[in-house]
Order: structure tokens, then C-alpha cells, then sequence
């Protein structure tokens, strides 16, 4: 059996007790609170009932932000083998993967440009 | 690691599973997170370990988060409880049950890939220098590691240039079509 | 002994997964998300080939580029489906193919 891993499981083990813990003790300490009843439900006092949806919906900025960050995102998955890498190049005179990496980042850099300019990032209207 | 690769199998095909069959949309999202864990763990074990990081970085961490995102906004509770079109249900399935035993019936009888030579990351090693790695991942792979990114980094920036900046405009066309489809709403 | 069979049946499971969630699920959502099932099916078996197909010992590499061109063309691919589902559903109020029949409306 391979030992290297064995941190990793106990870290897992961990992580797994720690959530099953916390839902236990949630569901037994929150055992008298779930006996609910009619007035118990009521609004307190003079408090408002409520009304409409629990869940408002995000604002449509919210999904811009994450869709342009998925695409940044994959900027660094190739940014990222290329430094570890860039070593090698050098020493071997590959410059044409500098020129590459060059172009690349130039593209996304006009996407990032044209994202700004659209006021896609900005966040108060 | 034989029980290892049946494990991460489980747990990627049970959570693809739920995923088919869950009716609430986060459930299903919830579950195609966990099978692509499952995934990244078969990436891991076959050495292949910067492209299950990626996984869960770019699967896991924004990809369904971005799916996550789009269900609460959408708001999707409505869509349970739709009544089940039972023809399309039967036709799927049956597309689905042939497509696995043909593939069952070819994986059978047919051996891929070099026959009773499976490679164990020990043996994984090579006295050629790989076109010119540096001195850093010589070493480790003299220590019989294997240099995963150095060797990804290598293949990809010197004989894959140009489908980078291929890869690069797509994600320019992306990010316009993104904001475009997303700012003629606002207004 | 785990050989390449044994990856391209799983992979092929993962596959057929994807594809029965195409064909049964009526939401766009889901449909979606069993799409980006059967492309990360194909990663595993393009992975599980480059891991048993060594050159000079080591796996090849070719075949781990594709995989990430793949994975960014699934990553671009969400973004714009997503902005368009999003769209859609502006326009529609609801995300079932079922409701969807027509192009113009």
C-alpha cells in the first residue's frame, strides 16, 4: 500500500467527521425548537408578516463577474505550465513560446479591454 | 490501487447517476460536482496529476459554480413535478442500454492498448532527455518521479502554438458574446 | 490488473450517462450539464490512451494537450450556453425544451 497518500485520507476522514459531527449536534440540540405550533409561528408582537419569496434573485451583475472570471480562469491553467516550464525554454532558446505566451495574454488582454470598455466590471450603475 | 481505481469509478459513475436522475436542478449540480472529484481521483491515478488539478479547479471550482449561479437566478423550483413523456423515456434508455453492451461486447473481446504491459509509475522513467528538460526534472525523474507540468508546459508550448492563439480567440469571441448577451438585457 | 480496458468501460459508462441525460432530461439546465459529462468521458479515455501508449518510457503528452484544449473549449462553452439559457429564459420565463418548439417569437 502506498503511504504517501495516507495524509490525504486522514485529512478526508477529518473533513467527513467534522461535517457529520456538526450535523449531528445541530439535529440534536435543535430538537426542542422543531416542535413547532400554530402560534408559535406567529410574527412577534407588533412584528410585520412576511411576505414574498425567502430567496430574492441575484442581480445580473453577479453572473457577469462569474462568467468573465470562468474565462480568466482558463488564462491561468495555460499561464501556469508555461512559467513552471520557462526555465527550460530559455536555456534552450525556444523564444518562440515567449512570442506564444506573448499573443495569448495579448488576445485575452483585448477581451479584458473590451469588457471594460462595455462597463461590464463596473459595479455600481 | 486496484480497489482505489474501482472506488473513484463508483463514486464518479453513482454521483452521474444521481445527476440523471435527481429532479431538482442544485441536487443534480451538487452530484455532477462530486463525480467530477471521482474523475480528477482517475486523473491522479494515472499520473496524469496537473490535468486532474485542473479538474477540480476549473470543473469543480468555477464551472459548476457558475451553474449554481445560474440556477438561483433562474429560480428553477417550477420545472419538479413535470409529468415524464414515457416514449422518449424507454427510447433513451434503450439507446443508452445498447450503447453500453456494444461497448461491453467490443471491450471483451478485444484487448486495447499494449497487451498485459501495464506501466506502474516506478518503471516510468527514461535515460533519453526528452528533448531537452532542465536540470530540475532530470532529477526528479531520476529520483523516478515523474516532472507532470514541466512535461505538459514542454508539449504544449512547442509543437501547440498555434492552436493557443486559436484557443485565445475563442476565448475573445467568448468574453464579447458573454457581455453582449448579458448588457442587452440591462438595458 | 487494471489495463486500458477497464478505463475505456468506465469512460464509456460516464459517456452513455451523458447521453441518457441528453435524451431524458427536459430542463436545458441539466441537458447541459450531462453535455459537459460526456466531454470529461472523453478526457478520461484521452487521458487513460496517452497514460498506456508510452513514449520512451513516458506517457504521451500529445494526447494530455488535447485534453486541455478540450477542457477550455468546455470552459468557454458554459459561459456563452449559460448567457444564452439566461437570455432565453428572460425571454420565455421557463428553461424546458418542451415549451421551446419554435425559433422566432
Amino acid at each position: 500500500m502506498n503511504t504517501d497518500y495516507l495524509p490525504i485520507l486522514v485529512q478526508f476522514l477529518i473533513a467527513g467527521g467534522f461535517a457529520a459531527v456538526t450535523l449531528l449536534i445541530s439535529v440534536v440540540l435543535g430538537k426542542t425548537a422543531q416542535q413547532r405550533s400554530e402560534v408559535k409561528d406567529q410574527a412577534y408582537e407588533c412584528g410585520m408578516l412576511p411576505i414574498g419569496e425567502t430567496q430574492p434573485r441575484f442581480s445580473v451583475k453577479f453572473y457577469l463577474v462569474a462568467m468573465l472570471f470562468v474565462i480568466f480562469d482558463i488564462e491561468v491553467v495555460f499561464l501556469y505550465p508555461w512559467a513552471v516550464s520557462f526555465q527550460e525554454f530559455v536555456r534552450d532558446g525556444v523564444w518562440v513560446a515567449f512570442y506564444s505566451m506573448l499573443g495569448f495574454v495579448g488576445i485575452l488582454f483585448l477581451a479584458y479591454l473590451y469588457a471594460l470598455k462595455k462597463g461590464a466590471l463596473r459595479w455600481s450603475d | 490501487m486496484e480497489l482505489l481505481f474501482y472506488l473513484f469509478s463508483a463514486v464518479m459513475i453513482l454521483f452521474g447517476l444521481g445527476v440523471v436522475v435527481s429532479r431538482n436542478p442544485v441536487t443534480s449540480a451538487l452530484c455532477l460536482v462530486m463525480s467530477f472529484v471521482g474523475l480528477a481521483c482517475l486523473f491522479i491515478q494515472l499520473d496524469a496529476f496537473f490535468i486532474g488539478i485542473i479538474q477540480i479547479l476549473v470543473y469543480a471550482g468555477a464551472v459548476m459554480v457558475l451553474f449554481l449561479f445560474i440556477i438561483m437566478l433562474l429560480d428553477l423550483k417550477a420545472e419538479e413535478g413535470r409529468q415524464i413523456n414515457y416514449l422518449a423515456l424507454a427510447g433513451g434508455l434503450i439507446l443508452c442500454l445498447v450503447f453500453v453492451v456494444q461497448l461491453g461486447s467490443v471491450l471483451t473481446s478485444f484487448e486495447a492498448g499494449d497487451v498485459g504491459k501495464t506501466p506502474q509509475q516506478p518503471e516510468m522513467t527514461t535515460d533519453k532527455n526528452p528533448e531537452g528538460l532542465s536540470e530540475l526534472a532530470m532529477e526528479r525523474m531520476a529520483e523516478k518521479k515523474l516532472p507532470d507540468v514541466h512535461l505538459v508546459g514542454w508539449t504544449l508550448f512547442t509543437k501547440y502554438n498555434f492552436p493557443l492563439q486559436v484557443v485565445a480567440v475563442l476565448l475573445l469571441v467568448s468574453t464579447i458574446g458573454v457581455v453582449l448577451l448579458s448588457k442587452r438585457k440591462l438595458t | 490488473m487494471i489495463t486500458l480496458n477497464h478505463y475505456l468501460f468506465v469512460s464509456g459508462l460516464l459517456f452513455a450517462l451523458g447521453l441518457s441525460g441528453v435524451i431524458l432530461r427536459r430542463s436545458l439546465i441539466v441537458i447541459f450539464m450531462s453535455l459537459e459529462m460526456m466531454l470529461s468521458a472523453a478526457n478520461l479515455s484521452l487521458v487513460a490512451f496517452s497514460r498506456f501508449h508510452l513514449v520512451d518510457g513516458l506517457p504521451n503528452y500529445n494526447g494530455q494537450a488535447l485534453v486541455f484544449f478540450i477542457i477550455t473549449v468546455a470552459a468557454a462553452e458554459v459561459a456563452v450556453g449559460l448567457a444564452i439559457i439566461v437570455a432565453l429564459f428572460r425571454a420565455r420565463q421557463t428553461t424546458s425544451v418542451d415549451d421551446i418548439t419554435s425559433m422566432k417569437y
